[in-house]
């Protein structure tokens, strides 16, 4: 695990005191702006495609959600180009915090360990936590920030994690490798829901549902995000050498505020690509995964039956447990973070077949599920009073004053993966052993010279030309030596000659 | 690369104790967990406003 990059995308939903969705796009571009710290830009958007299909050819138009084209209408920010209704903004920490379709999203810079992850994955809280507060200073109405993915109208967004991966896994093997264990990683990975938003299977019987995402999806594979979602989505995007690499970009995951769950959904994902990448493949498929990762979600009784391609049935802690035993075996020992997944996931799935409310310490859907079961004896109430689904919402509040969520973890009731300290560090500090070092120290000391930043190269300004930096995922080796390079430097020609320099013997 | 067929093992018991390893205890730590006053999570819940989720209107995302 230690070898990979990898990394969150969190499109965080706001709520702004009289304000409607007619509005968000504004609210949410106003709300990015308004980010105090260090930061460089435009984002490089030459260097992205998400129109390009895994599959070997590139798709004319994406589909879009209809309904939420009902909300657009001229505004204030109208006449203003894509680059400047986006924001993009490059952190010093290696982050991005950019205006994503009316949803301030925060991307953590690229990681090799699960605890810096987790670290980069909070820090995005604080960040578009303190945006809301000086946005709420600035204006008078209350600013609120959700780390959800859903508005309970149908309306949903999106938490991805992207995974460097060998790109000479082939597609089938990837997809149907990785079909039945993203359709079943919910039942340790959910955020948890009250009520349905799509009709399928169970939803009469489903007052509470583990996953905030498994209501969208409609498609096995495809390079859509926006409407027609995907399980597994196609969109060929590497950030980096594209005859190398793929990046598989996971869409069905929920947002989490665990953070245990947030180790272990990346923790697990990534021992399945490395499997994947190994040559393993899973003897089984599910007969429709789509209705599949329906069940999984909605199943009451939480046995999660689902049905496979060959007629037999299996448990989606079974075919987990396929996953884990052959992990053990071909990638035991192989890392810290490794070792520590393999451990906590078998725990984990022992813990859901015993008794799911052993795992109100570490996974949401369990955790919310108690609060709300709590509240719902204490006064008197049914699943489908309108309060319930309030009170989800405000789990999900990243306010520690207001959030349920916080208010468990400040109970001492969540198991807790970074301390605060470290947390606080990520803010403005990039993991130390990956290309996002380089990318934050950049920033850090030469923002005002930076005319483009992407995730794989940085261009300074010369003139009315940019000179471009690459940024390598091949660097996290060297990067020790390139920070100590790039800290000598005086001037952007000379970290331009230091970064592009051949390696020192030794280095 | 080589092919590595995935065992079927969809009979197979559920292990009843979770696998360790001695000295595996390294990467991310988990604190000792306590209950919270089950009180004050329902005071922070009854402060809750009943109308959020229905006022709650986003634009669909990625």
């Amino acid at each position: 695990m230690s070898e990979r990059l990898f990394g969150i995308e969190t499109e965080y939903g706001i709520l702004v005191e009289d304000r409607s969705a007619h509005d968000l796009m504004e609210e949410s571009r106003l709300l990015v702006r308004a980010y105090a710290g260090t930061w460089a830009g435009p984002w490089d958007y030459r260097a992205e495609d998400p129109r390009a299909d895994m599959r070997g050819y590139r798709v004319d138009a994406l589909n879009y959600d209809r309904e939420d084209a009902k909300y657009d209408r001229a505004g204030p920010s109208s006449h203003l180009s894509s680059e400047e209704q986006r924001s993009d903004r490059a952190l010093t920490n290696g982050a991005r915090l950019y205006n994503d379709h009316g949803h301030p999203e925060y991307s953590t810079p690229e990681c090799r360990i699960l605890a810096d992850l987790v670290a980069h994955d909070r820090a995005g809280e604080r960040i578009v936590l303190e945006c809301a507060r000086l946005r709420t200073e600035e204006t008078g109405r209350q600013v609120q920030m959700f780390k959800n993915n859903t508005d309970f109208h149908a309306m949903s967004y999106g938490c991805h994690e992207g995974y460097l991966c060998d790109r000479r896994v082939p597609f089938e093997q990837l997809l149907w490798g990785m079909l039945p264990f993203l359709v079943t990683r919910s039942i340790y990975a959910g955020a948890g829901k009250s009520g349905v938003e799509t009709n399928g299977p169970l939803s009469d019987a489903c007052v509470y549902q583990l996953s905030q995402r498994a209501d969208f999806f409609s498609e096995i594979a495809s390079v859509d995000t926006l409407a027609k979602r995907p399980i597994f989505n196609t969109r060929d995007e590497p950030h980096a050498d594209v005859h190398r690499y793929r990046r598989v970009h996971v869409i069905c995951g929920d947002a989490n505020l665990s953070e245990f769950a947030t180790a272990m959904k990346v923790g697990t994902t990534a021992i399945a690509l490395a499997m994947l990448e190994a040559g393993w493949e899973p003897l089984f498929r599910l007969r429709d995964p789509v209705a599949a990762i329906k069940i999984v979600s909605r199943d009451p009784s939480y046995r999660w039956i689902l049905e496979m391609e060959d007629g037999r049935t299996m448990r989606a802690t079974d075919i987990q447990r396929i996953y884990l035993a052959d992990a053990q075996k071909l990638l035991g020992g192989s890392d810290p973070d490794t070792d520590w997944t393999l451990r906590e996931w078998e725990r984990l799935l022992n813990d859901l077949e015993t008794d799911v409310w052993l795992t109100e310490d570490r996974v949401d859907w369990v955790a919310k599920r108690r609060l709300l079961e709590t509240y719902i004896e204490a006064e008197g109430i049914w699943w489908e009073d309108p309060v319930i689904r309030s009170l989800d919402l405000e789990y999900h509040n990243v306010d520690p004053e207001l959030g349920l969520f916080y208010a468990l973890e400040q109970g001492g009731q969540m198991r807790r993966i970074v301390t605060d300290s470290q947390i606080e560090a990520a803010l403005t500090q990039p993991p130390s052993d990956t290309r996002a070092a380089l990318r934050g120290d950049l920033v850090r000391r030469f923002a005002p010279e930076i005319g483009r930043v992407s995730w794989g190269r940085v261009g300074f300004k010369r003139g009315s030309d940019l000179q471009w930096q690459e940024l390598s995922p091949e660097d996290s080796a060297r990067v020790p030596h390139l920070r100590g390079r790039l800290d000598a430097a005086k001037t952007v020609a000379e970290v331009l000659a230091g970064l592009s320099g051949p390696a020192v013997p030794g280095e | 690369m080589f092919p590595i067929k995935g065992e079927e093992r969809i009979q197979r018991p559920a292990p009843t104790e979770p696998t360790t390893r001695p000295g595996d205890d390294s990467g991310p730590k988990a604190p000792n967990v306590k209950r919270p006053d089950p009180s004050d999570l329902l005071k922070r819940m009854r402060r809750v406003d009943p109308d959020q989720a229905r006022r709650y209107r986003q634009r669909s995302g990625e």
